[in-house]
């Protein structure tokens, strides 16, 4: 088994908000991971507390078995939620001088970052100030800092953000190589169409303690049946709201997921369905992330 | 003299145009290098792993920069990362040649001094009208020549063609009748183009000769008297007063522009770091003190090597032009400012730094600067005063070794030679000391404030936390 990063009763307090509350939980190496919850819930505190960045009241960080040190962490990589890098510095340079600052020679940091920026599709822009890209493009940037060193760690706050679909898809690949060649690869994002597609793990998060934790598959396969409805013309589900032991779970377009109750006979549903309209889906489903994630912090 | 100064400034615009031209020469070939890459690397770009293999873009410059730098450390990567920026920048080179046009300038234009000749020698055109005795036109050719004037007599055919060339500052000054001397403007304004000390010393000499001859004394009797020298005057101990030095005021503005300007430095470039939360990806690398330190030594390095260029290029300039800067004691005032310029650079940019890092935009930046600023002001307006009258207040003496305005007094101090030896090292030793108890004070805020966001970060906060 690979290296494993590990949270020990992490706890931090600013004033009366508390941010870690005796947070505790497990990421094994080889895998990507989604780091999920409500806006203030604790995960960028937790990064940070990854990295020294915070104080923590109580609890520590443990890698391979072994308390995480200044040592240690120039083998993690991060990036944070907003922009860390020099707007006027240029391209390459500002790359080269992260790898360096994680303990590489200069060749090694120059060809390092030569292969990044190829690998993210910016090799033409070495030479450009930071300020002068896009946001995408500083996205990349950001994340070939992150990477250069090759890191057995990688922690990512919000990566996906402000992005276009091309540049999820470059990025999300990104995660996934690395993390099938064995790194550690944790990020968190609101975007969970896309944390499904690309991790293996989820952890859950809220007040700054964990909720859930899991393999995509075990959350989405878990709980009571579910079922996926379109009925043509129906904008607004109502004939289902009106079902006992059916609760509308999502509603997008004129498609609505039911969660029925154990002693609910699905017939009934269909029965209910074809007499609002014509049904064009009906089929038994999987719980989504974003149910999963509506659920658990319900 | 100032075909000097265009050929001076002439000479600064193309070694600019040189430097760009060659740092986009630069540029260009590592495109092109980047783009040779690709071409190698492109067969096997489909299975390339970043970990394996790819193409290699180095910048040779940037690389020889970082080797030095990593001699050092992570504090001499940093430390590297900042002399190349800073030098890079347009904000530096610009100030740089303002600074060296400033200090030129400030050194040539007393030289100057109405003269309009080469090889320190004036040519004075002297407008005879009515008769000059051949004597007297010997008097005025010897006292030019004691002055390092070319004399050249010009026979005026009125008084009133006199005025005329006068006027149009053909002639210095003009003769009258050998008993009056005739100038359009006092010789001690700019515009004049006569020479104040000929002309005092022709008009002293004149009477003198009319003195003589109204006595009634023979040629070889004025001769004799004329060249009658003073006997010595020796003093028992130096004066209280001294005559303005322009090179200690020249070197305390300059201390006092430099010392703000790269605290300064300091304080935006903290309060930038932590603003775009670049300092969050560096503190994840490296420690706090680290991250300080390189910047300080870094800008440190940066501000030592413009005020060495600045003081080697006064030094030049003042050969060039045979200034007083060089004579007497005020090479050791040039040196002495040096050292306290550094030193005050030492003291100050801890605490420039810690402020920094409470800041977060740059509206606090300014807030927090100003208090900052106000003993370097103090010691400043205090020194200006106290080098251009010559005497040292009891208050002043003790500010010499207050590590605040130590820098200003004790440079000024020296200048004025008001000071000894063991005096200036007591002062350097406190103000070391002090450095280096402000270092770790400012070291604790700036790890503690540097990484709190939301607003100005203030001292009763860290604190608490």
């Amino acid at each position: 088994m690979g290296a494993v990063l590990e949270l020990r009763g992490l706890s931090r307090r600013y004033g009366d908000i508390v941010a870690l509350d005796d947070l505790s939980l497990k990421v094994p190496s080889g895998q990507v991971t989604g780091f999920l919850g409500p806006n203030g819930a604790g995960k960028t505190t937790t990064m940070r507390a990854i990295f020294g960045l915070t104080d923590l009241d109580g609890g520590s960080v443990h890698w391979n078995g072994k308390p995480v040190d200044q040592k240690t962490r120039r083998r993690f990589g991060y990036m944070p939620e907003e922009r860390g890098l020099y707007p006027g510095m240029h391209v390459g340079e500002q790359i080269e001088y992260f790898g360096r600052l994680h303990g590489m020679s200069s060749h090694d940091a120059a060809k390092s970052t030569g292969q990044w920026l190829e690998r993210l599709e910016i090799a033409n822009r070495w030479n450009d100030k930071v300020e002068v890209l896009s946001h995408g493009n500083q996205q990349r940037v950001q994340l070939a800092a992150a990477l250069v060193h090759q890191p057995e760690l990688i922690i990512l706050d919000e990566p996906l953000s402000g992005l276009d679909p091309v540049g999820i898809d470059a990025i999300g690949k990104v995660l996934v190589d690395q993390a099938h060649a064995g790194c550690c690869v944790i990020f968190s994002s609101h975007q969970l169409d896309q944390v499904e597609e690309l991790c293996e793990q989820v952890i859950i998060v809220d007040h700054g303690h964990l909720v859930v934790t899991g393999t995509v598959d075990e959350l989405a396969t878990s709980g009571p049946r579910r079922l996926v409805v379109r009925v043509e013309g129906d904008r607004d589900g109502a004939w289902a709201r009106s079902l006992s032991g059916v609760t509308v779970s999502e509603k997008r377009g004129s498609e609505i997921r039911l969660v029925l109750d154990d002693d609910t006979d699905s017939d009934l549903v269909l029965t209910a369905a074809m007499a609002a309209g014509k049904v064009t889906e009906f089929s038994f489903g999987r719980r989504r992330l974003s149910e999963v994630f509506r659920e658990s912090l319900a | 003299m100032r075909e000097v100064i265009i050929i001076g400034v002439l000479a600064v615009v193309a070694i600019i145009r040189v430097s760009m031209r060659m740092r986009k020469r630069r540029q260009q070939a590592d495109q092109a290098a980047m783009v040779a890459g690709e071409e190698a690397g492109s067969a096997d770009q489909a299975t390339m792993s970043p970990a394996s293999t790819g193409p290699v873009a180095t910048t040779t410059s940037s690389h020889r920069a970082a080797n030095f730098g990593a001699r050092f450390g992570d504090v001499g990567i940093i430390a590297m990362r900042e002399i190349t920026e800073r030098v890079r920048g347009r904000i530096f080179r610009v100030g740089t040649v303002i600074i060296l046009l400033a200090v030129g300038l400030a050194i040539i234009i007393p030289n100057l001094n109405h003269r309009s000749g080469g090889s320190g020698v004036t040519t004075q055109e002297v407008g005879i009208v009515g008769s000059l005795s051949p004597e007297f036109q010997k008097v005025v050719v010897e006292a030019g020549t004691a002055d390092k004037d070319d004399v050249h007599f010009e026979t005026e055919s009125s008084l009133n063609q006199a005025k005329h060339n006068l006027r149009d500052n053909s002639l210095a000054f003009a003769i009258v009748n050998g008993d009056a001397l005739l100038l359009n403007e006092p010789a001690s304004d700019s515009s004049s183009p006569a020479d104040p000390t000929l002309v005092q010393n022709v008009a002293e000499y004149f009477g003198l000769l009319r003195s003589y001859h109204s006595a009634g004394l023979t040629p070889a009797q004025i001769r004799s008297v004329t060249n009658a020298q003073s006997i010595p005057v020796n003093l028992l101990s130096q004066g209280q007063k001294k005559k303005v030095n322009a090179t200690s005021v020249v070197g305390m503005i300059m201390l006092f522009v430099l010392l703000t300007q790269y605290c300064t430095w300091i304080l935006i470039g903290v309060m930038q770091e932590k603003s775009s939360r670049v300092v969050e990806v560096l503190l994840a690398a490296v420690r706090p003190i680290q991250l300080l330190g390189g910047k300080v030594l870094g800008i440190g390095l940066v501000a030592l090597s413009q005020a060495v260029v600045v003081v080697g290029f006064a030094l030049l300039v003042a050969k060039g032009v045979g200034s007083d800067i060089l004579k007497g004691s005020e090479p050791t005032a040039l040196l002495a400012e040096l050292v306290w310029f550094v030193l005050g650079y030492a003291f100050y940019c801890w605490v420039y730094a810690a402020a920094g890092s409470m800041a977060e935009r740059q509206d606090q930046v300014q807030t927090l600067a100003f208090p900052l600023s106000i003993p370097i002001l103090i010691g400043y307006i205090f020194s200006i005063t106290v080098v251009s009258s010559g005497n040292a207040s009891l208050l002043f003496k003790v500010l010499a070794y207050l590590p605040p305005t130590a820098p200003f007094a004790m440079s000024t101090l020296v200048a004025i030679n008001q000071v000894a030896w063991w005096q200036f090292l007591a002062s350097v030793l406190i103000t070391l000391a002090a450095t280096a108890g402000v270092a770790v004070f400012a070291a604790r805020i700036y790890s503690r404030a540097v990484l709190r966001t939301g607003g100005r970060v203030h001292l009763k906060q860290l604190r608490n936390s």
